[in-house]
């Protein structure tokens, strides 16, 4: 440990540290496997290594034993420097790498995993084994982070393994997260599979009891806080109010009223609606304009006016039909455009109701204010 | 996330199969509750509008009170009626509201013909002139029973929500909490659809009114 600790101090950190960083715990690994000497470091020691010296133990093991000499920690980082960030491609490393059995069945499991940690330091120029060897490597500080905790934090005083290490805080981080957010989600998955299952196994939250009558009672008020919530947005005016009993109160005013607004409107149209085909006629009315734009010019108004009359005798029929029946309405010259903007929503008839309901009101309004 | 669910957790179920079952009840159950969020607001669209106010139309015109009964409430009641039913008709019958209103009128035909020579006649005739509501029954006696035990409150109130909506008396309360949702985006249409009919018809009214007096 000593020895590799004792060049460290000359490491420079360089952009392409992040790459060799990943590859120094593979080395590691297969030093503790195949190569149990002093140079087989604890994990933790290894984390303080610079790059340089990663380099070293990656190049070392081609050549000569990993003794930590002080040419080769030179020649390295020209690889490094020259361009993109490539491993060499080593026949001898992927031997290695093939030899044990660990790497090669982690492959397989990890190799799913490891796409979604993804390789940023992984660049496009690295050939598929190496790129295997990088996702190999990567899956050990998947494994061992959690072991390795507060250690690698510890041991974390050069800037050059501080990449790794964040990257090793990250994916703990992203475990621990997966582990809470999990309990959360299985916890909502209980609530909402206990609609539907009798009996559900769950991690409770947090500061939550596991009891099975708790949790079913958590599930049905959390479904009827939903549909609560829900009433709420429909309702006008029930959003400030806090509180169920007076939020119900609000919805029995608001149903109530919408329900005195039905009665109210059905007397209107029975009062204004004396015939049977009375919309059947109204329905020819509209089929007789053409004029479906909904900004009802005033120009138009008159014009349309003596194209209805000849539309037929029965309509005249009703027409007359309407002056008994209909509550009398004077007529005046100041009605003319109205009426004509009245005469407009049948054309418009059923398509554009919203619309036509507005202007409508509108004209009621005006209508109203004339009289 | 599959992975981690079934990796991580100890405590569920084993079996791989109920864990993708229940990811995929979670999964139906979550956009269940977007799913009524927007059945509510498929209330809103210009579309369903249409639907109903040509149903609206259909059914005004073959009340049949008219030429009979010249009476204003009986018709409107009948206007009334049939404005419920193409709203329910509107409805699909996928909500319990529409269901009961379309029901309504079978059930007071059928037990018109099986009370004919006994007491409840009378009430049975009550009903069909009040709207063949059905809440004209016993009005009363459920008040009476609802105010004996008031102490939860908002008990008392959901029953009498659950009597507003039609046939959602005796329901849970989220049944009832969500047949009101759509209860109350279906009425406010049917609202918007009404008026604007209502100053059509009115305003052709006028409109043929004064062309006939002026010509």
């Amino acid at each position: 440990m000593e020895p590799l600790s004792g060049p460290g101090a000359r490491s420079s950190p360089t952009a392409d540290e992040t790459a060799l960083d990943s590859v120094q715990f593979g080395e590691d690994i297969r030093h503790l496997i195949s190569v149990p000497t002093e140079n087989a470091s604890s994990f933790t020691a290894l984390l303080e290594l610079p790059p340089n010296q990663a380099v070293e133990l990656l190049h070392s093991p081609e050549s000569t034993r990993p003794d930590s000499s002080q040419q080769q920690q030179y020649q390295p980082p020209q690889h490094f420097n020259a361009g993109l960030l490539t491993f060499p491609t080593n026949a001898a490393l992927i031997e290695r790498a093939a030899k044990f059995s660990v790497f090669a069945a982690e492959e397989d499991l990890n190799n799913n995993n490891n796409n979604g940690i993804g390789s940023p330091e992984t660049n496009s120029a690295p050939s598929n084994s190496s790129a295997g060897l990088h996702k190999v490597v990567k899956t050990e500080p998947a494994e061992p982070v959690a072991y390795l905790n507060s250690s690698s934090v510890a041991s974390d005083p050069t800037v050059a393994t501080k990449d790794e290490n964040q990257r090793t805080n990250n994916k703990r981080k992203e475990r621990e997260k997966k582990g809470k957010g999990f309990s959360k989600k299985s916890k909502s998955a209980a609530n909402e599979n206990a609609e539907q299952l009798p009996y559900v196994h769950v991690r409770a939250r947090r500061g939550q009891a596991t009891d099975s009558h708790s949790l079913a009672e958590r599930a049905r008020r959390e479904k009827i806080n939903a549909r609560m919530k829900l009433l709420q947005e429909l309702v006008p005016g029930c959003n400030k109010i806090s509180g169920t009993a007076l939020v119900l109160d609000e919805i029995i005013n608001h149903v109530q009223s919408l329900q005195r607004q039905v009665e109210v409107l059905s007397m209107k149209l029975a009062a204004v609606n004396p015939r049977i085909d009375f919309n059947l006629d109204n329905m020819l009315a509209a089929e007789s304009g053409s004029l479906m734009d909904s900004n009802f010019p005033a120009v138009m108004m008159p014009i349309m006016w003596p194209e209805v009359q000849p539309n037929g005798s029965r309509q005249q029929y009703h027409q007359q039909q309407w002056n008994f029946d209909v509550v009398p309405q004077p007529a005046g010259g100041g009605w003319g455009r109205e009426d004509g903007h009245n005469f407009i929503t049948p054309e418009n008839s059923l398509l554009s109701y919203v619309s036509s309901a507005n202007s409508a009101s509108l004209n009621s309004s005006q209508l109203k204010m004339e009289l | 996330m599959a992975s981690t669910m079934i990796s991580s957790n100890p405590v569920t179920n084993s079996s791989a199969n109920s864990d993708r079952s229940k990811r995929k009840k979670k999964r139906k159950a979550a956009s269940a509750e977007q799913y009524r969020q927007e059945e509510a607001l498929k209330w809103r669209t210009e579309s369903q509008q249409q639907i109903y106010s040509s149903k609206l139309i259909q059914a005004l015109s073959q009340v049949q009170l008219n030429p009979s009964s010249p009476s204003a409430p009986r018709r409107g009641r009948a206007v009334r009626e049939a404005a419920d039913r193409a709203l329910a008709v509107s409805a699909r019958g996928r909500s319990r509201w529409s269901r009961a209103i379309l029901t309504s009128r079978i059930k007071l035909k059928f037990r018109k013909q099986q009370n004919k020579h006994q007491q409840r006649q009378r009430i049975v005739s009550a009903v069909a002139a009040a709207g063949g509501s059905g809440r004209a029954r016993k009005p009363r006696v459920s008040v009476l029973r609802l105010r004996g035990k008031s102490l939860p409150a908002v008990q008392r109130k959901v029953r009498l929500l659950g009597r507003l909506v039609p046939g959602c008396k005796k329901e849970p309360l989220p049944v009832i909490l969500e047949e009101a949702t759509d209860y109350i985006a279906a009425l406010e249409m049917q609202v918007r659809a009404m008026s604007a009919l209502a100053e059509l018809l009115s305003g052709s009214n006028q409109a043929a009114g004064s062309a006939g007096s002026s010509s």
